[in-house]
This record gives structure tokens, C-alpha cells and sequence, in this order.
């Protein structure tokens, strides 16, 4: 669910930040400044998800794992 | 592929070619792998589909499931590395390319997202998130397939979210080829018959020639009909699993290269998730963790938790195409 609405709020990131970010890609290629720009903060955004995915699995594994019994070593 | 089976299973049993059931106390024996009659079911269905309507959308699926399926079969046959794989599933698009070239509706470059609605068409860009797509969503779908009836399983659920996502499209554009999800439906109908088999206690694994293929063609499927987020929605099990393993592990690993194992089964038959600090983080290390499970038990938790996906795929298809 989390990850979900990660997406749907980076969703409305994407097209009311970083989309006005200067013109459209198509306009002026992928390999300018600007375009770079535009494509490293949508990556950025990529990676956000994946952090707090991950951060929030961490916090959940470590809240759980105290309970377990030592794992058998065969 | 319901009819042909049994036999097939027959001669894997005579070749020899089974494998442990190592979730069974005593391991039972599986014959293995199951994907050359998934692929050919698959394909099939496709050619019937292109047959019938004359567009490339099966083909290219077909020919993005074939690349898969050389790729699972050799792996299967004699083991290919962890990094090696992902690199070959990478031409797992050249098919979908060269069908580009003769049929230029096959995908539209743009990516459309709930509410806010499409992005301005980039070949480039969405042809390089379309490359690495494959490989991504092929070893995703590998990744599920540890445990008896789950891949299978999971495909019929989120091929079934795929559909809605197509429907909904097409009431919202009327121009929308039926042809792509009539595509669809050899994906549904080759994980419904797998399924047959593969449920618990499982008759039959697909090995990697099959779970590639599986995923392969689904996001074949999800690039092809323009339904690209609802598809990832519905997958977010299998994504969030891969993303899991590559952290814990800090690189492609094969599972059959972890250290130290995600789960551990007692004598009881019961799994539970390891204590071990240096054990990967695993979906279904996750869904252990507040206690032991079964093996059929646990199939179904990650089978509920993937219809909770599909739903919400369904809810982000709604956001797309109707509201």
C-alpha cells in the first residue's frame, strides 16, 4: 500500500515539478543540460521510492526479528 | 497443454530429469522444467491470435517470449551466472523492435499515469525503461517461483489485472486494438493450466525456461497494450521481493549462490524465517516473520498479498483510463 502511494504522489511530483523544469525533452534532445536535469531528479525519484521501500522493510524485519529462535545450523 | 502434460511429465520422469521438492519432509522428487510446454502452449495461442487478427502485437510477444525462453532452457540445461542472465534477457526486445519496424502503432513512447495522465512521447527514453524492463520483470517472476502453485498462481492473478487494464483502456479509447488483449489471454491460459500441475502438492516446476517466459510475456504484454504502471502495480510483490535480495545482497545473486538461506523448515514441515543476521531479505522471509507457516499456508498469504496488488492495479487503472 505504501509503495503504492509512493508511486501516485512521486506520480504528481514528476508531472508538476519536474515536468515544467524547462521545455519538453523532445524539444530539445536528451543529451542538454536541462534534459539531464529533468531525467536525474525523475531517477531521483526512482531511488526515493526504493529508500523508503527498503527503510520501512528494515524497520519492520528489526521490530519482528527479536522474537525468532536461533535459526538450526543444518 | 492440460492434455499434453501427463506425457511430457512421463518423459521427463524417464530422462531423469527431476529435481527435489526441498519444502517436503522427506524431499519429495519434481519432474522439471516445465517451460518448453508452457512456451509452446504460449506460442500457440499467439500465432492463433495473430492468425486471426492480423496484427504484430502477438508476434512480438511470442518473439520476446522466445528470446526468454532460450535463455530459461539453457539455464536450466547448464547453469548461467547471476550477471549473465539479466544481460541476455536484455534482447529479450530486439523481436519487439523489429515488429516496430512493420507495424508503428505496436507501443505508443509515452507512459500514462493515474489522474495526471501521459508524458510526451520519447522514443529514446521509453525505449531504454522498455529494455531494462525485461530483465527486471523476467527475474522478478523467477524470484517467485520458490514454493509449489506460487508462480503460477501469482501469473493468473496479475494477468487478470493486465485484462482489466486493457478493458478499461479500450472503453476509454474506442481505437484500442482487441487484438492486444486477445494477446493477453495465452498468458492467462498457460499459467491457469501450469497452475493445474504446479499447485501444492506440485505435480510439475516450470524451472527457469518457464518463469522467464511467464514474466517475459507479461511485460511484453504491459509495454505493447500501453498499461505499463497499472502491470507494475499489480507485479509489486515480485518487484518489491528482487529489490529485497539486491539490497540484502548488494548485487544479482542466483538463489542458488545465497550465503546463508532466507528460511529454514523443521521437522514439522513448518517454515520459519531465519534468525541468521546475514540472511537476505526475502518476501517470503517477510510474510514468516510473525511465525512459522506451512508451505501451502504461505503460498496463500503471498497469493492474498498479490490480489491486494492486483486490486490496487485495478484502482490505478480506474484513475487512468476512467476517472
Amino acid at each position: 500500500m505504501v509503495a503504492w502511494l509512493l508511486v501516485i504522489v512521486e506520480t504528481y511530483l514528476f508531472f508538476d515539478v519536474i515536468i515544467p523544469v524547462g521545455p519538453a525533452l523532445h524539444s530539445i534532445g536528451v543529451f542538454t543540460a536541462i534534459a539531464l536535469l529533468k531525467i536525474g531528479l525523475t531517477f531521483g525519484l526512482g531511488v526515493l521510492w526504493f529508500l523508503v521501500i527498503v527503510s520501512l522493510t528494515e524497520i519492520y524485519e528489526r521490530s519482528l526479528e527479536r522474537r525468532l529462535t536461533p535459526t538450526p545450523s543444518s | 497443454m492440460v492434455a499434453v502434460t501427463p506425457a511430457y511429465l512421463k518423459f521427463l520422469v524417464r530422462r531423469g530429469s527431476v529435481v527435489d521438492d526441498v519444502h517436503k519432509q522427506p524431499p519429495s522428487k519434481v519432474p522439471s522444467p516445465m517451460g518448453p510446454v508452457i512456451f509452446a502452449a504460449a506460442a500457440i495461442g499467439e500465432v492463433i491470435v495473430y492468425l486471426m487478427s492480423g496484427s504484430l502485437v502477438p508476434l512480438a510477444v511470442l518473439g520476446a517470449a522466445a528470446v526468454a525462453f532460450a535463455v530459461g532452457l539453457y539455464d536450466d540445461l547448464s547453469v548461467l551466472g547471476g550477471k549473465v542472465k539479466p544481460i541476455l534477457l536484455l534482447f529479450a526486445f530486439v523481436p519487439i523492435l523489429a515488429c516496430l519496424t512493420l507495424q508503428s502503432d505496436l507501443y505508443t513512447s509515452r507512459l500514462v499515469f493515474p489522474i495526471l495522465g501521459a508524458t510526451g512521447a520519447h522514443f529514446t527514453i521509453y525505449t531504454l525503461l522498455a529494455v531494462a524492463a525485461f530483465p527486471i520483470v523476467a527475474n522478478a517472476f523467477n524470484m517467485m517461483d520458490s514454493f509449489n502453485g506460487e508462480v503460477s498462481g501469482f501469473t493468473i492473478l496479475v494477468s487478470l489485472a493486465l485484462i482489466v487494464g486493457m478493458v478499461l483502456r479500450s472503453v476509454d479509447e474506442p481505437g484500442f486494438s482487441p487484438a492486444r488483449l486477445a494477446a493477453t489471454l495465452p498468458l492467462l491460459a498457460v499459467s491457469v493450466g501450469f497452475y493445474a500441475f504446479n499447485r501444492y502438492p506440485s505435480r510439475a516446476f516450470d524451472g527457469n525456461s518457464g518463469s522467464l517466459v511467464l514474466g517475459t510475456m507479461f511485460a511484453a504484454l504491459a509495454i505493447t497494450s500501453g498499461v505499463e504502471i497499472a502491470a507494475i502495480i499489480a507485479i509489486l510483490p515480485s518487484i518489491l521481493n528482487s529489490f529485497y535480495i539486491l539490497a540484502s545482497l548488494r548485487g544479482f545473486v542466483e538463489r542458488r549462490q545465497m550465503g546463508s538461506r532466507p528460511t529454514y523448515m523443521t521437522p514439522d514441515g513448518m517454515l520459519h524465517a531465519s534468525a541468521n543476521p546475514t540472511a537476505p531479505s526475502t518476501l517470503v522471509r517477510l510474510v514468516l516473520l510473525p511465525g512459522p507457516l506451512s508451505e501451502k499456508d504461505l503460498v496463500k498469504n503471498i497469493l492474498i498479498l498479490t490480489s491486494v496488488t492486483c486490486l490496487l492495479s485495478v484502482l490505478t487503472s480506474v484513475l487512468t483510463w476512467v476517472y
